[in-house]
């Protein structure tokens, strides 16, 4: 996949021809390197060409050049977010965000970087989704973007269908459940649930949680396991109703202690379900 | 009981030998045998009575993981750590490391149990880095257990100070 190929090599030339290349931040073009111009074709080389050039290697004794990745993608990726993104395969500008599809060619394009998964899911920026109108969407946006839908296209349009049906997929199971919904709002506000011990935790619930995890432990019959299940899936209930009034008023800390509190329990539920599939 | 808690984190286990089989990892010391043997074997699981004023209890949870461990040591009248368990609820390396933390404060006594570091529980488990913090766990399960005990035995004091007046 020429996308994720590990050879790019930026010349001279191409520096000329394409100045967007030079104020792209993408951290793939910083680590290129230019290569003695006569190696290299003057015009623009398609990304079938690159593949086909086997022999860049330059003649004579310089061995400097250094294979690198090349992001043979269009130059729309390049471009900064103040430029107005076009098609790459028209040219034709694309006048939707997302865009999914060119409106003119109809070719499939490839996601936009750090576009935020609730505009990808056309969902109101909010915890208390309607996962029925997101799974609704996750099913449409698949129907016209899995890649089997284009295994008779062009290699682009293969590439560009897997990185944005996978892109949509990650959306869709981000914004599906609760907590991972809450974790990716905190997020897209700069803030995360940081790794190590909780040194402020309230040392009760943290002894309510060893008891739940003992009691689930040392359960002897579904029965016993389900009532754990359901004792634990109503102060998921509480958490998220709570989360939901966090996060509307834009209490991030509040929604932050909240959402660890709903992770153990989330931990929890996931091993009732272990527990009562042993059962079986 | 042990297998009870052990089985918890087989799933977790299993990803982190797919990690493993990655190229880069098959350097390290065989820390996935030390890890496994301590979830299938581990040691000192059980609980000590909390209401005695010999034990300290640590309780400490890792909210971005989920995990919970309670540590607990019994301390004789001469400040040595003559017993300790542990209950962990969460992933292979938190159980391994709280296990190896209760091998390792026995025996020592309390100032001794306080220069425990996580990076030497890192290091006798060859945990990858993306499982250092389950020895930051155990660490500050040790360190929770310590303060625990030091509070009661100055309570203790207090009371005994008080009764003599």
């Amino acid at each position: 996949m020429l996308s994720y190929n590990s050879l790019r090599i930026v010349c001279p030339f191409r520096a000329l021809l394409h100045p967007n290349w030079l104020m792209t931040n993408r951290q793939s073009v910083n680590k290129t390197v230019t290569c003695s111009a006569h190696c290299v074709s003057p015009s623009f080389p398609k990304k079938n060409t690159w593949q086909r050039q086997n022999n860049l290697k330059p003649t004579g004794n310089e061995r400097k050049l250094q294979y690198l990745t090349y992001a043979a993608s269009s130059p729309r990726n390049y471009c900064t977010g103040q430029f107005k993104l076009n098609c790459w395969n028209c040219k034709q500008p694309l006048d939707q965000t997302p865009a999914f599809f060119c409106l003119t060619c109809k070719a499939v394009q490839p996601p936009e970087e750090d576009t935020s998964l609730f505009i990808i899911m056309d969902c109101d920026y909010k915890f208390s989704l309607d996962t029925h109108k997101l799974q609704k969407r996750y099913l449409h946006l698949q129907r016209s973007l899995h890649p089997d839908n284009f295994s008779q296209k062009s290699v682009e349009e293969q590439e560009y269908s897997e990185s944005y049906s996978a892109l949509v997929n990650k959306a869709y199971h981000t914004l599906l459940k609760p907590l991972s919904r809450g974790l990716y709002m905190l997020e897209l506000k700069g803030m995360v649930i940081e790794e190590g011990t909780d040194s402020g935790a309230d040392p009760e619930f943290l002894m309510e949680l060893m008891e739940i995890n003992e009691a689930l432990d040392e359960v002897k019959t579904p029965e016993e396991a389900n009532k754990i299940g359901q004792h634990t899936k109503g102060k998921l209930a509480v958490l998220t109703e709570e989360i939901d009034a966090a996060l509307l008023k834009g209490e991030l800390p509040s929604a932050k202690a909240l959402l660890a509190q709903m992770k153990y329990f989330a931990n929890i539920e996931e091993k009732v379900k272990e527990k009562l599939s042993e059962f079986m | 009981m042990a297998g009870t808690v052990a089985k918890t984190c087989l799933s977790p286990l299993a990803l982190l030998t797919r990690r493993l089989s990655a190229p880069e990892f098959i350097t390290q010391c065989c820390y996935h045998k030390k890890v496994v043997d301590h979830y299938e074997n581990p040691r000192n699981v059980g609980t000590l009575d909390k209401n005695s004023k010999n034990v300290g209890t640590g309780l400490v949870g890792a909210p971005a993981c989920g995990d919970v461990m309670k540590l607990q040591i019994e301390v004789d009248d001469h400040g040595k750590i003559v017993d300790a368990r542990f209950k962990t609820f969460g992933c292979g390396s938190a159980i391994a490391s709280s296990s190896l933390a209760t091998e390792w404060v026995k025996g020592k006594s309390v100032d001794e149990a306080l220069t425990i570091k996580n990076t030497d529980i890192a290091k006798e488990l060859c945990l990858p880095p993306v499982k250092l913090h389950c020895s930051m766990l155990a660490e500050d399960a040790i360190k929770a257990a310590l303060a625990d005990y030091r509070r009661k035995q100055q309570d203790d004091q207090q009371e005994a100070v008080r009764a003599s007046v």
